[in-house]
């Protein structure tokens, strides 16, 4: 049965401590996704999130800070731009862009992130594994 | 104030592409296709790109070095052809010429490696020739 | 409309009041780019196949920072001059520019969107003729996802990591270049493993592609990089409307905060 392999950045100042209430609370949400802390979502670069997807990831979610709210001053505007564009690519490249996922979640947003964890896990799983796109 | 470009052809392969050297104030400082030339058509491999890296390149030798107590030191052409002429012959007396091998170099042009290939067969005596680009 | 006796009579001109004009050159039965010093070797002038001029220009300038300097320059290679000088790559302070519009054939080998210079230079010489558009971006967009990949797949398995693309891009100017990074690219793999090597590469461009086309002229495997980086471009003035090469003032947009 194919259970899909999610790849999660969160940022340190917001959506990890979100995700992290989420946690505390006992807010179930599926456990495909495996997290990995950075400092700002500013610092998640296209070759981080390719690499990403040819090391086996179904899906990389990228949490970030609200605008206005980042630790860095501008290190989310960097990822509202690189990411759109980075999707484009993968359209054009043949790879699905709904593999590729910007949320913006605060650190008191813990339902928040249950619930974007839980969409896109239904997303990820509607979409052939990463392996018969990139061998 | 010059710069300029000499068309010639790559050292490595055997496919000869045609390209240009830059050279900039009597250094050559780049490499750049030749477009239009029948062989290379304006592309080149990555050996081609970098064909210009060992020109000045400072780990190449400009006077003889000589071995003495162990370390290289400079020497005079005259001191050092007379210890090779010395030497190559004391070895072939003793040992017979097929004791001696040639190594010769693709980027050393094709009326040196005729010289060299005629010194190790005519002078020296052995067929133990060869260059880097058959390894 | 002749280009070569204006073109020549406006080099003269400049080479009266300048250390130099880099333009390209007629020798051994080929041409290369070339800083003609006198008006007696501008019977060597030559005006087809160009060359990725930018690039020669910075090198020359980097070592005469001193040094006032002529380029004849096409549309692409204004508009490649033009996001340079944004990002401190080039003074075009000591630079003039003399335009030269593409002719029909020309522009059929690399089409752009404008093949002629105008915000550099008041001289252009030539006609200024109506822009080519790119067939393959339109075939291309005809193709479903799954024939998209299986495109790109196909063509970049040809790939010889040559390195080429990266090397004529006026754009291309960091001194540690991210795809020789063995962490994100693998290394002693050829061809280079689909999509690390090209897809960071178009995304290096964003915002820094002017269209010259030099990449796909000198790709040995014949890949159609122009394709894929036309429809960035498209997609990068739609999502931050801006435009490569276009003005002096835009700044790029990816380092600037969004509009709130």
């Amino acid at each position: 049965m194919y259970e899909p392999r999610i790849i999660g950045y969160l940022c340190t100042y917001c959506s990890y401590p979100g995700a992290d209430l989420a946690g505390t609370s006992r807010i179930k949400y599926p456990p495909n996704i495996n997290i990995i802390r950075v400092l700002c979502s500013g610092r998640v670069s296209p070759e981080l999130i390719l690499r990403t997807f040819r090391e086996g990831a179904d899906g990389v979610l990228v949490g970030g800070c609200h605008f206005g709210d980042c630790h860095f001053i501008s290190g989310n505007h960097r990822t509202a731009k690189r990411i759109p564009i980075l999707k484009k690519i993968m359209e054009y490249a043949g790879i699905e862009p709904q593999r590729l996922r910007l949320e913006w979640i605060s650190a008191s947003e813990g339902e928040r992130f249950a619930e974007a964890v839980r969409e896109f896990t239904e997303t990820i799983r509607g979409l052939p594994p990463i392996r018969e796109i990139l061998p | 104030m010059e710069y300029r470009n000499v068309l010639t052809t790559c050292i490595y392969c055997g496919v000869g592409c045609g390209l240009y050297l830059e050279i900039l104030d009597g250094k050559v400082v780049g490499t750049l296709p030749a477009k239009g030339h029948p062989v290379s058509e304006g592309k080149l491999c990555i050996k081609g790109w970098n064909a210009h890296a060992f020109i000045h390149h400072p780990d190449r030798l400009t006077k003889p070095l000589l071995r003495r107590d162990g370390r290289f030191l400079e020497a005079g052409w005259d001191e050092a052809l007379d210890l090779v002429a010395e030497r190559l012959t004391a070895i072939k007396e003793k040992y017979g010429p097929d004791a001696i091998a040639v190594l010769s170099s693709a980027k050393a042009t094709n009326e040196e490696n005729y010289l060299l290939q005629k010194f190790t067969r005519a002078v020296l005596g052995t067929n133990n020739i060869d260059h880097c680009a058959r390894l | 409309m002749k280009r070569m006796e204006p073109l020549k009579r406006a080099v003269a001109e400049a080479l009266r009041e300048l250390d130099g004009v880099l333009a390209l050159r007629r020798a051994w039965g080929g041409v290369a780019p070339h800083l003609f010093l006198r008006e007696e070797e501008l019977d060597e002038l030559a005006l087809w196949p160009k060359y990725p001029l930018p690039r020669t220009l910075q090198l020359i300038q980097r070592a005469h920072p001193e040094s006032r300097l002529g380029i004849v320059a096409r549309g692409c290679e204004e508009r490649g001059l033009i996001e340079m000088a944004k990002r401190n790559q080039i003074d075009l302070g000591r630079i003039k520019v003399i335009g030269l519009a593409c002719t029909a054939e020309e522009a059929q080998v690399c089409p752009c969107p404008k093949p002629y210079p105008t915000i550099l230079t008041d001289i252009v010489i030539g006609e200024k003729i109506e822009p080519v558009a790119n067939k393959m971006v339109e075939e291309f967009l005809a193709k479903s996802s799954q024939e998209r990949l299986a495109f790109w797949k196909r063509q970049f398995s040809k790939c010889i990591k040559c390195y080429a693309c990266r090397t004529v891009c006026p754009q291309c100017f960091c001194p540690e270049c991210t795809l020789e990074d063995a962490l994100w690219v693998e290394t002693g793999r050829i061809p280079p493993p689909f999509p690390s090597f090209h897809l960071v590469r178009a995304m290096h461009t964003v915002g820094k592609c002017v269209g010259c086309g030099e990449c796909e002229l000198s790709c040995p495997a014949h890949i159609p990089l122009t394709t894929l980086y036309t429809l960035i471009r498209q997609e990068v003035q739609e999502l931050f409307g801006y435009q490569t090469g276009e003005s002096l003032e835009a700044e790029p947009p990816l380092v600037l905060p969004m509009e709130m």
